[in-house]
């Protein structure tokens, strides 16, 4: 990197420069007033546990079964949240009625359904898959029906002037259209499914990450509950860069800041 | 009434709508208008004229709340194939390349499809974008979208291009060179244009005829036959024949003629 480009992009030093420093003052304060482990380990601690755990696959089987808890409830949250939410957009009166439902039960936070869902559906991974899917569902949901009602109405008189039929002027205009906040919802959801397979797991599980976190936490291992919450980051960074991926392909044509939560 | 020889006849429209106090406000009163095959007519008149009110009645966008447009002998009753519309923003599709987006009324029309694509690039050529077929409109000027938007209105072979302040959103000289173009594709194509602007030169370059709108509410105040030869070119702007048209239709405009 040559010094022009840093000194028109700071930020790709200052960026890994405010993570050394962080960890290096971590360390430091860590270790000069002798913080027990069980409080605050020291970044080497963690990095020694992170290492330990990956490399005996510990981490990996259960990250395994966060992933797919997480995938199949952002699966299942993204289809019926795409169809649910264009039927509900075609037809004024079912939007009116059933708007006031979506709303209620998008502020009810979902996650205080967990133990339900666990009673309802066991300690194994199908109750995870529900409330990933449920917690992943309303951004989905929400964001569609928005899209679909955001046509400029110029863009519909053109499709009139033609007259278009409804099927065409959806599949045409409104829909394409809609695609940057699908996309926008679907960013939060795949963040949100993370989010509700942990929280599955926590209420009562077997396996997974936030299993792995309940045993460490029991253990007093916090350098093992900070490594696994690295890989958790980590997860959601990779998911976020994959969707960020996809959506640069899909609808290329919008630039970012048309984007609703970008 | 619809004579046989004209295009488009619009006869005793009056348009009203409701406003947010409940008064009712006219937008066009008595206007009534006959427009030949192969004519070019431009629509001239300040802002709140009611000239896009008329433009949407013609497109069969609005109904009228009285009076008849027909189109070829037959009353207008919606949005015909027989008329192209060119709106005031291009209204490109986005994620569509400029070749589709031409390609839209023939797919929604479900026209032939190879014998429309080749019609479709013969359009790019003339509005001189052979070479952006695959682009995608953000990759593009605004005067070139609306030249997309130009052959778009007229893939389908329309008798009638309606066209509303299609010039209003470029430069002085991008829309200069969009005249010249427009007058070109007339000349080639045989189309029978109507064309809303309230630039009272860009009027008296295009129009054969320049029909002048007053407003609240809108009426034709005056019609006025422009007699300077065709293919005209910039220069004839500085002329005074053109002098003596452009002050014809600031007076026709009256106290509120002055517009640019």
């Amino acid at each position: 990197m040559r010094v022009s480009d840093v000194r028109q992009r700071p930020h790709v030093v200052l960026i890994p420069l405010v993570f050394v420093a962080f960890v290096a003052a971590w360390e430091a304060i860590v270790r000069a007033w002798r913080v027990p482990d069980f409080l605050l380990p020291a970044p080497s601690a963690i990095a020694r546990a992170l290492a330990a755990g990956l490399a005996n696959r510990v981490y990996l089987e259960h990250a395994w079964i966060t992933v797919a808890e997480a995938l199949a409830g952002f699966l299942i949250a993204a289809v019926t949240g795409i169809v649910l939410g264009t039927v509900i957009a075609q037809f004024r009166l079912l939007e009116r009625t059933l708007y006031p439902y979506v709303v209620a039960f998008q502020t009810l936070p979902k996650i205080a359904v967990a133990p339900l869902l666990v009673v309802w559906l066991g300690f194994g991974v199908s109750s995870k898959v529900v409330i990933a899917a449920l917690v992943a569902f309303f951004p989905v949901l929400v964001n569609v029906i928005v899209g679909l009602k955001t046509v400029d109405a110029p863009k519909l008189d053109l499709m009139r002037s033609f007259s278009a039929s409804r099927w065409q002027t959806f599949r045409f205009v409104t829909f394409p259209n809609a695609l940057p906040f699908v996309f926008a919802g679907l960013d939060i959801a795949v963040v949100f499914s993370v989010l509700g397979a942990i929280v599955g797991e926590f209420v009562g599980s077997q396996r997974g990450l936030g299993n792995l976190i309940l045993q460490f936490n029991t253990a007093l291992d916090i350098a093992g509950m900070f490594a696994v919450l690295l890989l958790l980051a980590a997860l959601g960074v990779a998911l976020h860069l994959v969707m960020q991926a996809i959506q640069r392909r899909v609808i290329f044509w919008a630039q970012p800041d048309h984007v609703i939560g970008a | 009434m619809a004579s046989a020889q004209s295009l488009i006849t619009a006869a005793a429209l009056n348009q009203t709508y409701v406003s947010q106090d409940r008064s009712v406000v006219p937008a066009l009163a008595d206007v009534s208008l006959d427009v030949a095959p192969g004519e070019f007519i431009t629509i001239v008149g300040p802002s709140g004229c009611g000239k896009t009110t008329l433009l949407r009645i013609m497109a069969g966008l609005l109904r009228p709340s009285s009076g008849t447009v027909h189109l070829l002998g037959r009353p207008i009753t919606g949005p015909s194939r027989s008329v192209g519309v060119v709106f005031q923003d291009p209204v490109l599709l986005p994620w569509r390349t400029v070749l589709d987006n031409v390609m839209l009324p023939v797919q929604v029309l479900r026209l032939e499809r190879e014998r429309y694509r080749a019609r479709a690039l013969d359009l790019l050529a003339l509005v001189g974008l052979t070479g952006f077929e695959g682009k995608y409109p953000h990759e593009l000027s605004g005067g070139m979208r609306q030249r997309v938007s130009l052959a778009r209105a007229l893939v389908h072979d329309p008798a009638l291009l309606l066209m509303d302040e299609p010039f209003g959103a470029l430069d002085a000289m991008t829309r200069e060179a969009m005249n010249l173009e427009l007058q070109r594709i007339w000349q080639e194509s045989g189309k029978t244009v109507a064309f809303i602007t309230h630039s009272i030169a860009e009027a008296v370059f295009l129009g054969g005829r320049v029909v002048v709108m007053s407003p609240r509410p809108g009426r034709i105040t005056d019609v006025v036959t422009v007699e300077l030869g065709r293919p005209r070119d910039l220069d004839l702007m500085a002329s005074d024949a053109f002098g003596v048209y452009a002050r014809k239709i600031r007076q026709a405009l009256g106290p509120r003629g002055l517009l640019e």
